[in-house]
């Protein structure tokens, strides 16, 4: 394999335009040199942006990267261009599956499955999400009671405050979770993933106020179509996060977000003596 | 982990800035004449090669389309591609005038690129050292300078 | 600068405390129309706002909480209102401290409704 790649990669050298970058970013794919595959494929792509196998393969990549929204993102745009992309319904059955949406899943695999019959990856791939499915309705019940007794345990940050079970994050300034627990879609527990996009999104606010003279950033409330988030550094290092459902005004998010700072403040202090 | 490389030492500071702050993928900091003094991201010399003849070229070539239609100059070009932009800007300094050649991706914008690259032209006029005396350039110092520039921007 | 997109800039600059209103190209970064007192620097207003909304978006969606129509960044020298209009456009207000955000909240939406 690897004199195949260095035939691929002199071709792709003497033509950039060449359509080896496909065959060449797998094979590096599959030797796991996943940074040179994601540079030739996205060379590619720059001369070839029609070529939906292109896409598919970039998609894969960033999941192999850990990047899933982006993945998905790009496999839903193959899907715009190609609806019946095997690839594509693939990867989103997938992404679907991992987030423990089994619907969804179970959507796009039959249309993989729809689009070749014969792969028997999506066959086996299809078996697993229903037997998934047939366990889920009973699991979610008990993990859910299971949950909110754990979170109402004496020695959690914010136990006893209203909605600590599922709406209120403590983040560290590296985007890892202190506290507290967010729940995502279908119930899903998505504290490290918003705890890993809150950081990056609070050195935005904190470099924005500083470079639009607004001075120190003290808070930010986003109001969005199924909730609304109240987001505050109660120390230098920390950031907190409220999420309540679209009835509860920003105001109140600020009473609470207040008394959910010193909990926070007080748990804190308590860690570092 | 990509790194910053400079021929100049002077250019690291406020290029290190500017990528970090713009968020810029691939940079290049060049004379009009294509000569680079620092580049971040790239990893072949080729490619430093080939961006700065062309990225010279594209400044030349739209400067000229400016003179026939009795214009200054453009100060900075935007192109957006589906995957990243290209921004080429100009300014001047002490030491002549220079181009920064940036490649951004959906991470940061042109808006940001262009906000930092104010800051970066500031920096960078603030940066240079007092001129030297020029050197008569030999065919032989050509080609032994820039060896020594490419192993400067490759870490060799 | 087209009438409608003036006179909706007009109607958020009116709100007492602001300080400026733009609308912003939110994929760019870049200004489609300003209204701003001097010393407001548009060119950093709208880079930053729209990066900004882009990286609380990632979050949002993350929380299943959706895509935001309404961001209000508050500082202690000033405040930053975001509210997304149709075809990628924000609508963009920097002012004091003590801005009535409820005034310019509702300028700004209906801004956002009137540019589409």
């Amino acid at each position: 394999m690897a004199s195949d790649i260095k035939v691929m990669s002199a071709e792709l050298a003497r033509d950039p335009q060449s359509v080896v970058f496909l065959e060449l970013g797998e094979a590096l794919r599959r030797r796991g040199q996943l940074e040179a595959a994601t540079g030739v494929v996205l060379g590619g792509l720059e001369h070839h942006p029609e070529v939906a196998e292109g896409h598919d393969l970039y998609a894969r990549l960033l999941v192999d990267a850990g990047d899933f929204m982006r993945a998905q993102q790009v496999w839903s745009g193959v899907l715009e261009r190609s609806p019946r992309h095997l690839g594509a319904h693939k990867g989103l059955g997938f992404l679907a599956f991992r987030e423990n949406d089994l619907e969804t899943a179970l959507e796009h695999l039959e249309l993989a499955l729809a689009a070749d019959p014969a792969d028997q990856s999506v066959v086996r791939g299809l078996q697993t999400v229903r037997d998934a499915a047939a366990e889920a309705e009973v699991e979610t019940a008990a993990e859910t009671a299971a949950a909110v007794e754990e979170l109402a345990g004496e020695d959690h940050i914010f136990a006893g405050l209203e909605g600590a079970e599922h709406g209120l994050l403590l983040v560290d300034d590296r985007g890892r979770v202190l506290g507290g627990r967010l729940l995502g879609a279908h119930g899903v527990d998505a504290s490290d993933a918003v705890a890993a996009f809150l950081a990056g999104a609070a050195q935005e606010a904190e470099r924005t106020a500083g470079m639009l003279g607004l001075g120190k950033w003290q808070w930010l409330v986003a109001e969005g179509p199924e909730g609304n988030v109240y987001v505050t550094p109660p120390t230098a290092e920390t950031l907190l996060l409220i999420q309540r459902d679209r009835s509860v005004p920003s105001g109140r998010l600020a009473m609470l977000a207040e008394r959910a700072g010193d909990l926070a403040r007080q748990w804190l202090e308590g860690q570092q003596l | 982990m990509t790194e910053t490389r400079v021929v100049e030492a002077w250019t690291l500071e406020p290029l290190e800035r500017f990528v970090a702050e713009s968020g810029a993928r691939l940079t290049l900091l060049m004379t009009p004449a294509g000569q680079v003094l620092a580049q971040h991201g790239f990893t072949r010399a080729v490619d430093v090669m080939s961006a700065a003849a062309l990225g010279a070229a594209i400044v030349a070539s739209t400067g000229e389309i400016a003179r026939m239609l009795d214009q200054t100059e453009f100060a900075a070009l935007n192109h957006q591609g589906v995957q990243h932009g290209i921004f080429l800007g100009a300014f001047d300094t002490p030491r002549g005038g220079l181009l920064a050649l940036v490649v951004y991706g959906p991470d940061s914008s042109a808006g940001l690129v262009q906000l930092f690259f104010e800051e970066l032209a500031q920096g960078l006029v603030a940066a240079v050292p007092a001129q030297e005396e020029p050197k008569a350039v030999l065919a032989a110092n050509f080609e032994e300078e820039l060896n020594r520039s490419l192993a400067s921007l490759f870490g060799r | 600068m087209s009438m409608a997109f003036q006179q909706a800039l007009d109607n958020v600059t009116r709100v007492r405390g602001v300080r400026g209103a733009m609308l912003v190209a939110g994929e760019d970064g870049l200004i489609v129309a300003e209204a701003l007192m001097e010393g407001v620097r548009g060119n950093a207003v709208a880079a930053l706002a729209a990066s900004l909304q882009k990286r609380f978006r990632q979050a949002m969606e993350a929380a299943a909480v959706g895509m935001p129509h309404f961001l209000h960044l508050q500082g202690e020298g000033g405040t930053l209102i975001i509210v997304p209009a149709p075809d990628g456009v924000l609508v963009v207000a920097v002012g004091t401290p003590d801005m009535n955000v409820g005034l310019v909240r509702l300028e700004m939406l209906r801004a956002a409704e009137s540019i589409s």
